[in-house]
């Protein structure tokens, strides 16, 4: 049991990283240099630090929703997450405007909860009542990302278009259905409990429902430590081991938030690149391949997570040792993804992906898969390099992406008066 | 049946006669009563202060001692045996800024309000006696009043409009029934024409005819509740028919979509076409002598358009002539009537009329632009240009139904 306090400690340390995040912001200009950010961070640790909160995160646990970033990139992985692609039908840039002023008045008050305004006879009930009459303040995260979409011809932002954003190329696995991919609003919905999450889509729709609409939407979980560590995605393996340590501004910067200094719009300063990949996993023929050949095609031991040369989760790898990949395969995604030599440490990014369940598909087959989410400062140097890297691994057989796309995380709502998308569009 | 109005009344249809001679129905049976709360310390709102209100015809209003600005909670507690209606209000402007409907005796009740600086009182509407309203309460200015932003009411305080009353809606109810009754001929002859193409057997002709007739009924929207059973056998679908398109209670003008666009022979189809002649003449022959509900006028205008979006941009309505979107322009055509003859009350009532029209408006341009294409034809960006008007304008309508229901103010 970890109790209230956890919560409490969770929610301080992470204050401590924003706020460090906003020095951080005006003197990392150097670390642009991918060989500087690999020498700072080389002695990360690789204890996963972004863990999914414990069920008790509750009894005003939440994070605060003002801050130099939004929440829902360092903040601990909830147990249940939306993912909603939106276009917006808005018809010029000032519906663009007031639509992100509406989402962002809407998030802060779900967010901080609080009592639903009475209308009276005046109208319906200002909010759905699903949590009961007033919304609590445990956590809720939203993150809001926009899609190179919205840098289209309609806004008249081209000119202000984060440099690397552009709609996801197909990956050579890749079986992408245009249906689930992109969008020009992305919002990525967390809670401990999936009413939490359903209770802010709803307020959401209704205060947005002519200024965007619906492309994609998928629901998903974080699954709990089985038995402790990194959680497992429905492969068996846990996945996000060896992310950086969020609580490490310094590593932050160079890892998730775009600084000054790094050729980006000034107004994207604080924001961060999302990579969204839906991905369905084959479970039942994952299921019918000999333990072995599973573990090889990871590099990790399935139980206990740790490399196939070490005993615990947060062993690193020693290649060095294993020049022929004979203990750990050359080409097991651990290996291919991150090879631990000089410069390797410029790939790294913020994994924070779910676990999805959706039903069956029209076979009957289980449809099971991972929402991989992670966040960087530079979409080529981080995902795009480690996914052109995984290109043919053995794993491909057991995995279908289908979808997702690229977005750039809006940086942080810093007061009343500010809003999501302020330095962009205001 | 097809019947997708959520219909709280009893039938309405009546055939009495005094056709002149309206009588109106106290349309509270339609009312939904809330659960009774379990008590004033469940209500939910720990945080807010509590103030515990008689409601009752001898004190009415008693117990507010201390009032204060902003958010807060009364426990109206209905100290008589009758059932009551409670409204916190403006005693100048008549303004209600809460209600309580149904309060039975000896029932407590929270009523959560947001009162700026002002004059209240309650008022305790007794089942079948006078209302009687209490003392005026004065609400000094202060902190509580910094937090109604977007609320219709001056001083900080919730959103407040004057209560719509019965006799306030039997002037746009009478004149949507005369509506109503004028557009009947015209849907009966619409009908004769395709009957007479399906009797003699011409399928394109038939085709052709279907449509006009069928947007003639579709305008009636805020009338369907008023045509009973009727409604159903004239444009229901096969919902809750255990023989889906064969089955022999699948009537009406979607059977013969189904036959006409699904290569049945007109001749074949001859039946249907004389029961849906049979049965719009037993509508309009019917309809001098109908009551509309009151509460219904206001209820449509958003209702209308809450089924358009849920049976004709769906789909689900299409039994092959693809014409959703000419039934969705008729739909919006029926609601455009009905808040035309709600305006003279809404007028006063609603600020954001404006941006109803608007919206309306908006909408009804965005389905013209289309033409005349299936909506499973729609590209994914009209798709959802048209979901976003059609949901923006439902959003809008909303507060038309809830600002329209009956009360009582006397």
């Amino acid at each position: 049991m970890t109790g209230l306090g956890s919560g409490v400690d969770r929610r301080s340390v992470l204050r401590g990283a924003l706020a460090v995040g906003a020095v951080g912001a005006t003197a990392t200009g150097a670390a642009a240099d991918p060989a500087a950010t690999a020498t700072a961070t080389a002695t990360a640790t690789a204890t996963a630090t972004v863990a999914p909160a414990s069920t008790d995160a509750s009894a005003g646990g939440g994070f605060p929703f003002h801050g130099v970033h939004q929440s829902g990139v360092l903040t601990p992985k909830q147990r249940c997450v939306s993912l909603v692609a939106f276009d917006v039908t808005a018809a010029d840039r000032a519906g663009l405007s007031a639509l992100m002023r509406t989402l962002t008045e809407r998030l802060r008050f779900l967010t901080e909860g609080g009592v639903p305004e009475p209308l009276g006879i005046t109208a319906p009930p200002s909010d759905s009542g699903v949590l009961g009459p007033v919304v609590p303040d445990d956590v809720l995260t939203v993150a809001v990302a926009a899609g190179s979409s919205l840098f289209d011809a309609r806004f008249g932002l081209a000119a202000l278009k984060p440099r690397r954003l552009r709609p996801m190329e197909a990956f050579a696995d890749d079986d992408l259905d245009p249906a689930w991919c992109q969008g020009d609003l992305l919002l990525q919905v967390e809670a401990a409990n999936a009413d939490r999450v359903a209770h802010a889509l709803r307020d959401v729709a209704a205060h947005t429902r002519g200024a965007m609409q619906v492309r994609w939407r998928i629901d998903g979980f974080s699954s709990p430590p089985r038995p402790a560590g990194t959680p497992r995605n429905l492969l068996g393996f846990r996945d996000g081991t060896a992310n950086p340590d969020v609580s490490d501004a310094r590593a932050m910067d160079q890892v998730v938030w775009v600084c000054a200094g790094q050729g980006e719009p000034a107004w994207a300063t604080g924001g961060s690149y999302l990579a969204v990949r839906l991905i369905r996993m084959l479970v039942e023929f994952w299921d019918r391949v000999s333990l072995n050949e599973q573990e090889r095609m990871f590099g990790r031991q399935k139980n206990s997570g740790a490399p196939l040369d070490g005993r615990s989760e947060s062993d690193a790898p020693r290649y060095s040792a294993d020049p022929a990949g004979d203990v750990i395969p050359m080409d097991s995604h651990m290996r291919l993804a991150n090879p631990r030599t000089a410069g390797s440490d410029a790939l790294r990014m913020l994994r924070r992906g779910f676990n999805y369940d959706r039903g069956t598909d029209g076979n009957g087959n289980l449809d099971m898969g991972l929402l991989f989410c992670s966040f960087q400062q530079d979409l080529d140097r981080q995902f795009v390099a480690v996914q052109k890297r995984l290109a043919g691994e053995p794993l491909v057989d057991y995995v279908t992406p289908f979808g997702g796309g690229y977005f750039f995380v809006l940086p942080g709502v810093r007061d009343a008066t500010d809003w999501l998308g302020r330095g962009l569009l205001g | 049946m097809r019947r997708r109005w959520v219909f709280g009344g009893a039938l309405a249809l009546l055939a009495c006669a005094g056709a002149g001679a309206v009588g109106w129905e106290q349309a509270g049976s339609g009312h939904p009563l809330t659960a009774p709360s379990s008590g004033t310390s469940a209500d939910g709102y720990p945080g807010l202060p509590h103030t515990s209100v008689q409601i009752s015809p001898g004190g009415c209003g008693a117990g507010w001692d201390r009032p204060q600005p902003g958010l807060q909670v009364f426990d109206l507690h209905n100290t008589g045996v009758a059932p009551e209606d409670a409204y916190v209000e403006d005693p100048a402007t008549g303004r209600v800024l809460g209600e309580i409907e149904g309060l039975a005796g000896g029932a407590v009740r929270p009523m959560l309000v947001r009162l700026g600086a002002g004059s209240y009182a309650f008022q305790c509407l007794p089942q079948d006696t006078d209302a009687v309203t209490g003392p005026t309460v004065r609400v000094p200015g202060g902190a509580g009043g910094s937090g109604g932003a977007g609320s219709g009411s001056a001083g900080g305080g919730g959103p407040a409009v004057v209560p719509v009353t019965q006799q306030d809606l039997i002037p746009p109810t009478l004149a949507y029934q005369k509506w109503v009754g004028a557009q009947l001929p015209g849907l009966v002859s619409a009908v004769d024409v395709l009957r007479a193409a399906v009797g003699r057997g011409d399928s394109a002709a038939a085709r052709a005819a279907w449509l006009p007739a069928h947007l003639d009924y579709e305008r009636l929207g805020a009338a369907y509740g008023t045509f009973g059973d009727l409604d159903g056998s004239i444009s229901g679908t096969t919902k809750g028919l255990p023989g889906g398109t064969s089955d022999p209670g699948f009537t009406g003008f979607h059977r013969l979509e189904f036959g006409l666009w699904h290569g049945e022979s007109a001749a074949s189809l001859g039946p249907v076409a004389d029961r849906l002649a049979a049965d719009v003449r037993t509508l309009q022959s019917r309809w001098a002598a109908a009551r509309m509900n009151p509460k219904d006028l206001g209820l449509r205008a958003h209702e209308i358009v809450e089924n358009t979006i849920q049976f004709e941009l769906t789909g689900r309505t299409d039994y092959g002539s693809g014409s959703g979107l000419a039934t969705a322009q008729a739909n919006l055509q029926g609601t455009a009537e009905a808040l035309d003859l709600l305006r003279p009350l809404l007028r006063t009532r609603m600020p954001e009329l404006p941006q109803i029209d608007a919206a309306l408006a908006a909408t009804t341009r965005e389905v013209a632009g289309l033409g005349g294409v299936p909506v499973s034809g729609l590209t994914l960006g009209q798709q959802e240009a048209l979901n976003a008007a059609f949901g923006d304008l439902v959003t809008r309508l909303a507060p038309v139904a809830a600002v329209c229901d009956v009360r009582r103010t006397s």
